[in-house]
C-alpha cells in the first residue's frame, strides 16, 4: 500500500534511526579526525552503554535519564582508559590502532556476554501509542529520542566549536603536526576527545536499546551503517556525520519496501562503496592527504 | 584419540590455507583484508552445490577456487582506490554481504537452513580408507603445495614487486610498474587458496550455515597471522599451530575449570581472541617468526 502517508511514516522513522546512527556516525567521525583511525570499538562501546543503561535501570530503578547519563560515564571512562592503555602507543600507526581497535570490540562484547549472557533485554518504558499528526503517526517516546540525540550533539557541538579546549582539538584535526609544532598539548586534546566520542557512543547504545532491544551484538551490526553515514557525511566533519547519518536512516527506512527487510542493512554497505568510488570526501569533507 | 587428533590436524590446515592466502594479501603486499571469511563461504558454498547435484569433487574443488578468485576481482580493483583504512572497513562489509546474500538468497543457498549431506571426499572417490584420513592426506597436499608456490612467487620478481608494493608504492610507480595489477592478483590468488579451504571445510564438515562464516573466523585467522609473523610463509604456518593450540586448548580448560559452560567458554575464546590482537599490536606486531612488514 504505497500511498503517501505510508512513505511519510518511512521518513519519520527514518528519521529517528538516522539520528542514532548520526549519533554513532560523530563518534567515529570524531575519532577519525582527531586520532586518525577508524575505531572499530565504537559499536561494542554502544553495546556497553546499553548494557549500562540497562544495568543501572534496573538496580536503581526508575529514571531512564539517570540510566542514560550513567550510561554515558561508563562509556566516557572506558574509552579514556583505553585510550591511556592502548591507543595513546599505537598513535603512530592507524593500522595498529585499527587491529587494536577491533580486539577492543571483541574483549568488551566477550565480557558483557560472559557476565550477562546473550539473552535479549529491554528497558523499562512505559509503553506508548503512536499520536497521528496529519497523515503521519508519531511515538512521543521517539520524539524524546531524538531530543536527547539533539541535545548531546549540540553539547559536542557547543564544545567543539566554542571552547577553547575544543579549538584545539580542532586544530589537531586539521594538522596535527602543526598543532603541536603550536604547544598544543596533545595529551588533554586525545581525553576529551575519547571522553566525548566516548560517551556519544553509550548514549547511542542507550537510545538503540530504548527504541529497539538490548542484545549483545547490537552495537557492531551498527557499525557498518556508522562508517557509512560518517563517510557520507565526510569523514572527519562533524556536521557531515550527522547529515549522513540521517541520510542514511531514511534511505534505510525508504528503500525497505523495495529491497526487503534483510537487505535495508546491506544499504549502508552500498552506499559506503558507492560514496568511497565516487566521491571519497563525501558530502561536506575537504581533501586530505592520502597516507 | 587419534581419531581427535586427526580432526584437529584437518581443522588446522583448512586454517593454514586461509592464513597462507592472507598472508600473501596483508604481509606480503601490506593489503588489509578483513573480509576473508568471505572467499572462503564462497569457496564452502560452491563446492557444497555442486557436490550435492552429483558433479565430480575435482570440478567443485576447482570451481570453489574459481569463483572466490572472480569474488576478489572487484575488491582488487577497489584496493586500488581506497586508502588502507577504507579497504579494511569495507572488506569487512564485503564479507557481511556475502553472508546477507546467502541468507536471503535461500532459493540457491537454502537460506538459515544450510545445505546438508555434503559428500566427503570418500564417498565422492570410492576409496576404501576413511574420509578423515583423506582429507587430510589431501590437506596436506594441498597446503605443501600452496606453500611452494607462495615460495616460488615472493622469490620471483612478482615477490619483489608486491613487497615493494607493501614498503613504498610511490616509488612502485615510479619504477613505471603499475601496483593495481600486482594488487588484484594478489587478492584473487589469496582468495582462491581461502575458497580451496572453504571446500575442503564442507565437504568435511558435510554441513554448512551461514552462521560458519562470521567475521570471528577472519580475525581468528588474523592472530595466526600476526603471531606467527607476517610476511614470512613459516609464519603462516607457525601461526596456524598455535592458534589451533590455542582453540583446541581452550576445549580442555573447561574440563580443569567446570563451572564454566560451553557458551561461556565461547565468550572467553572471543575475548582472548580480541586481548591477543591489542597485545600483539602493542608489544610484539612482529609475531614469532619475525616481522618482515614494515611499519
Amino acid at each position: 500500500m504505497l500511498n503517501s502517508a505510508y512513505f511519510l511514516n518511512l521518513v519519520v522513522n527514518g528519521v529517528v534511526e538516522g539520528i542514532i546512527i548520526a549519533l554513532a556516525a560523530l563518534a567515529l567521525t570524531l575519532v577519525f579526525g582527531i586520532a586518525r583511525f577508524p575505531n572499530a570499538a565504537a559499536g561494542d562501546t554502544m553495546t556497553l552503554g546499553a548494557y549500562a543503561g540497562f544495568g543501572a535501570q534496573s538496580l536503581l530503578g526508575g529514571s531512564i535519564v539517570l540510566a542514560s547519563i550513567f550510561a554515558m560515564a561508563v562509556t566516557a571512562a572506558v574509552s579514556v582508559f583505553f585510550y591511556y592503555t592502548v591507543f595513546r602507543k599505537l598513535a603512530r600507526s592507524s593500522v595498529a590502532a585499527l587491529i587494536a581497535s577491533i580486539g577492543i570490540a571483541f574483549m568488551l562484547r566477550s565480557g558483557i556476554t560472559f557476565f550477562l549472557g546473550h539473552d535479549q533485554r529491554a528497558f523499562d518504558i512505559p509503553i506508548v501509542r503512536a499520536v497521528p499528526i496529519g497523515p503521519v503517526r508519531i511515538v512521543p517516546s521517539d520524539l524524546t529520542l531524538a531530543a536527547a540525540a539533539l541535545g548531546a550533539l549540540a553539547v559536542v557541538f557547543l564544545v567543539l566549536y566554542m571552547t577553547p579546549l575544543g579549538r584545539r582539538m580542532r586544530a589537531v584535526a586539521d594538522d596535527q603536526a602543526l598543532a603541536r609544532a603550536s604547544g598544543i598539548n596533545a595529551h588533554r586534546v586525545m581525553i576529551m576527545l575519547w571522553v566525548l566520542a566516548g560517551s556519544v557512543a553509550g548514549l547511542a547504545g542507550t537510545l538503540l536499546g530504548i527504541k529497539t532491544i538490548i542484545t549483545p551484538e547490537m552495537g557492531w551490526d551498527l557499525l557498518l551503517p556508522a562508517f557509512a553515514a560518517a563517510i557520507l557525511g565526510g569523514i572527519g566533519s562533524p556536521v557531515g556525520a550527522v547529515l549522513g547519518g540521517l541520510l542514511l536512516g531514511v534511505a534505510q527506512e525508504v528503500s525497505t519496501p523495495f529491497v526487503g527487510f534483510t537487505y535495508k542493512i546491506g544499504l549502508g554497505f552500498v552506499v559506503l562503496l558507492l560514496v568511497l568510488l565516487i566521491r571519497p570526501n563525501g558530502l561536506l569533507g575537504r581533501g586530505e592527504a592520502v597516507r | 584419540m587419534e581419531n581427535y587428533l586427526l580432526a584437529v590436524a584437518i581443522i588446522g590446515l583448512i586454517y593454514m590455507l586461509l592464513t597462507l592466502g592472507l598472508n600473501l594479501q596483508y604481509g606480503f603486499t601490506g593489503l588489509i583484508n578483513f573480509g576473508h571469511v568471505g572467499f572462503f563461504a564462497v569457496g564452502a558454498y560452491t563446492s557444497a552445490l555442486l557436490g550435492i547435484q552429483g558433479l565430480p569433487l575435482v570440478i567443485g574443488f576447482a570451481a570453489a577456487m574459481v569463483t572466490a578468485a572472480l569474488t576478489a576481482y572487484p575488491i582488487g580493483l577497489l584496493s586500488l582506490r581506497l586508502r588502507v583504512e577504507y579497504l579494511a572497513i569495507v572488506t569487512l562489509g564485503f564479507s557481511e554481504a556475502i553472508r546477507l546474500v546467502i541468507i536471503n538468497e535461500g532459493w540457491l543457498t537454502k537460506g538459515v537452513q544450510g545445505i546438508t549431506n555434503i559428500p566427503t571426499l570418500n564417498q565422492a572417490s570410492g576409496l576404501g580408507i576413511s574420509a578423515s584420513l583423506l582429507t587430510f592426506i589431501l590437506l596436506i597436499l594441498a597446503n605443501g603445495l600452496a606453500i611452494l608456490g607462495i615460495r616460488r612467487l615472493t622469490k620471483s620478481p612478482f615477490g619483489r614487486v608486491i613487497e615493494a608494493i607493501r614498503d613504498d608504492e610511490d616509488a612502485v610507480r615510479a619504477l613505471g610498474k603499475d601496483p593495481g595489477r600486482f594488487k588484484v592478483r594478489v587478492f584473487m590468488i589469496g582468495a582462491s587458496l581461502a575458497g580451496l579451504a572453504g571446500a575442503f571445510y564442507a565437504h568435511y564438515i558435510a554441513y554448512i550455515v551461514p552462521d560458519q562464516f562470521l567475521p570471528l573466523l577472519t580475525f581468528y585467522i588474523w592472530v595466526a597471522m600476526i603471531m606467527g609473523g607476517a610476511g614470512k610463509v613459516s609464519g603462516a604456518v607457525v601461526g596456524t599451530g598455535t592458534l589451533v593450540l590455542f582453540l583446541e586448548g581452550s576445549r580442555f580448560l573447561r574440563d580443569v575449570v567446570p563451572w564454566v559452560s560451553a557458551v561461556e567458554m565461547a565468550s572467553v575464546r572471543l575475548g582472548v581472541v580480541g586481548l591477543a590482537l591489542v597485545l600483539l599490536m602493542l608489544y610484539r606486531p612482529g609475531g614469532i617468526m619475525g616481522d618482515y612488514t614494515s611499519r
